[in-house]
């Protein structure tokens, strides 16, 4: 009888289809490095502080995707432990960066980082 | 216990002489893809006309499809079966690049929240599908439920309306040095495809998955094998599974068994691991000892390893956060708090010293004198 219940349950192994496993891990890992991008470009290129921000947090999405798809490679959870952290340090930074901009609009009435640009060296 | 498997390393020799054979996969269409990609995001950054737009989006859709379909196709490279086309994680994939294009090029950074939230959301999906539950909707309700809600109020508190005839602030229209940014991004997605989606890169991939596949279970049976309770309950349905399967028609009503205590190894492990099942020991109420196999059901789920992981492995970095956390909080409350000009009186009182003033000298409590 446990002959027989083993060999029903002979997949135990997390009954994995490798090959679909993997092409999710591929569009997984393709979509952090286009979100990554997307974030950078548009922390480079836009001029409101809220959405140069907003490109922060798409970046640490993509880095939360990248950490989840590399922990499903190696069937490890230490992955998702990480997104934990980012998830945490993401909210610190929204709410430290929020208040500075408040702030920063208070004294120049505009969003536009360029308001600030004389803070850069010469 | 009894880790090494006879089949998982046949499977491996068989991954590796796939691998070995030489691939249909060509060098740059992965970078001419992200070019194309990067093109179209181009277009789309500058204000235009309508049809520069829609020729823009097109483009950049061009590329996305191309990117995925060149993806997919390695993914396929040096496995036995082509397995079912991964529709959900295309369909997620566009909606949240979708999303991350339209925060980036959105004039209006309310709708630039907004698009950001429909990233948030798909990015939770695709979280889903890799099988990390918890993850997914912890983003969906930290991100989309805190972050963006903290976000969208700063922008009521600080963004100007669009005016009237003027439309919406410059600096929202014109970005500055979009090409240069884009060429960098460009650099970028070439450089990260290349190193995820490269021969070498994939063979990894597959190479770490088979190996650690059964890594993965041992680490969630050993989980189990730290719960108790849980290994307790795992055990009575087993068992209760295999007496009803047993039981034959015919004969008389028994007595119900009933489990005393789950027999522990030497080690203090209770559960045995072997090639590719798992079991454990029991020992019945009636005094009989049973083998009792595990079905992978029993594993504990994906919320239940990542909340043992987190404090049983990274107590420290649980601990840190939360600091984090609470400074955050304190720079937070200092940041937004409203700057009070004291005088030199207030002051002095606060510091728990006499005023200056002469009411003070006169009807003081005459600690001078």
């Amino acid at each position: 009888m446990i002959d027989a219940i083993m060999n029903s349950s002979h997949v135990l192994v997390l009954a994995t289809d490798s090959a679909s496993d993997r092409s999710s891990i591929n569009m997984a890992l393709l979509l952090s490095a286009i979100l990554f991008t997307c974030g950078l470009i548009g922390f480079l290129s836009r001029r409101n502080m809220i959405i140069m921000f907003l490109c922060t947090e798409l970046m640490f999405q993509a880095s939360a995707l990248a950490l989840i798809a590399f922990g499903k490679v190696h069937h490890d959870v230490s992955g998702e432990v990480f997104v934990i952290f980012i998830l945490t340090v993401a909210a610190a930074e929204a709410a430290l960066a929020l208040g500075l901009i408040v702030l920063l609009y208070r004294r120049r009435e505009t969003l536009d980082s360029e308001a600030w640009s004389e803070l850069k060296e010469a | 216990m009894d880790f090494a498997s006879p089949s998982l390393d046949i499977q491996r020799c068989g991954a590796l002489l796939a691998d070995a054979s030489p691939t249909t996969v060509s060098a740059f269409a992965l970078t001419i893809a992200a070019g194309i990609c990067a093109a179209g995001l181009a277009v789309l950054m500058r204000p235009g006309a309508q049809g520069i737009r829609i020729a823009g989006t097109v483009l950049a859709l061009v590329g996305f499809a191309m990117l995925s379909v060149e993806v997919i196709k390695r993914a396929s490279v040096g496995s036995e079966a082509a397995g079912f086309p991964p529709v959900f994680p295309v369909i997620f994939g566009l909606l949240s690049t979708i999303g991350a294009v339209r925060v980036i090029t959105h004039p209006r950074p309310v709708f630039a929240a907004m698009y950001f939230m429909l990233t948030v959301v798909s990015t939770g999906c695709m979280f889903l599908l890799l099988g990390a539950e918890f993850m997914a909707f912890a983003l969906v309700i930290v991100y989309a439920g805190a972050i963006l809600i903290t976000y969208l109020f700063v922008l009521m508190l600080a963004q100007q309306s669009p005016v009237v005839g003027v439309g919406d602030a410059w600096y929202d229209r014109v970005p500055r040095e979009a090409l240069s940014a884009v060429f960098i991004g460009f650099v970028m997605l070439a450089t990260l495809s290349d190193a995820y989606f490269s021969a070498k890169g994939q063979s990894f991939i597959a190479d770490k998955m088979q190996a650690s596949e059964f890594d993965g279970a041992v680490a969630g049976w050993k989980r189990l094998d730290a719960m108790p309770k849980l290994l307790r309950v795992a055990a009575e349905q087993t068992l209760a599974v295999e007496v009803a399967m047993a039981k034959d028609p015919t004969a008389a009503a028994t007595t119900p068994v009933a489990i005393s205590e789950v027999v522990r190894n030497a080690d203090g492990s209770a559960i045995t691991m072997h090639a590719d099942t798992a079991s454990i020991v029991v020992k019945l109420t009636d005094g009989s000892t049973r083998t009792l196999a595990l079905a992978p059901s029993m594993m504990p789920e994906n919320s239940r390893q990542v909340g043992v992981d987190l404090v049983s492995k990274f107590p420290a970095g649980l601990e840190i956060a939360g600091v984090v956390l609470l400074m955050a909080l304190f720079g937070a409350v200092i940041l937004a708090r409203k700057q009070i000009e004291l005088g030199e009186d207030e002051r002095r009182e606060l510091a728990g010293m006499r005023r200056f003033t002469v009411e003070g000298e006169a009807g003081g409590s005459g600690g001078m004198q």
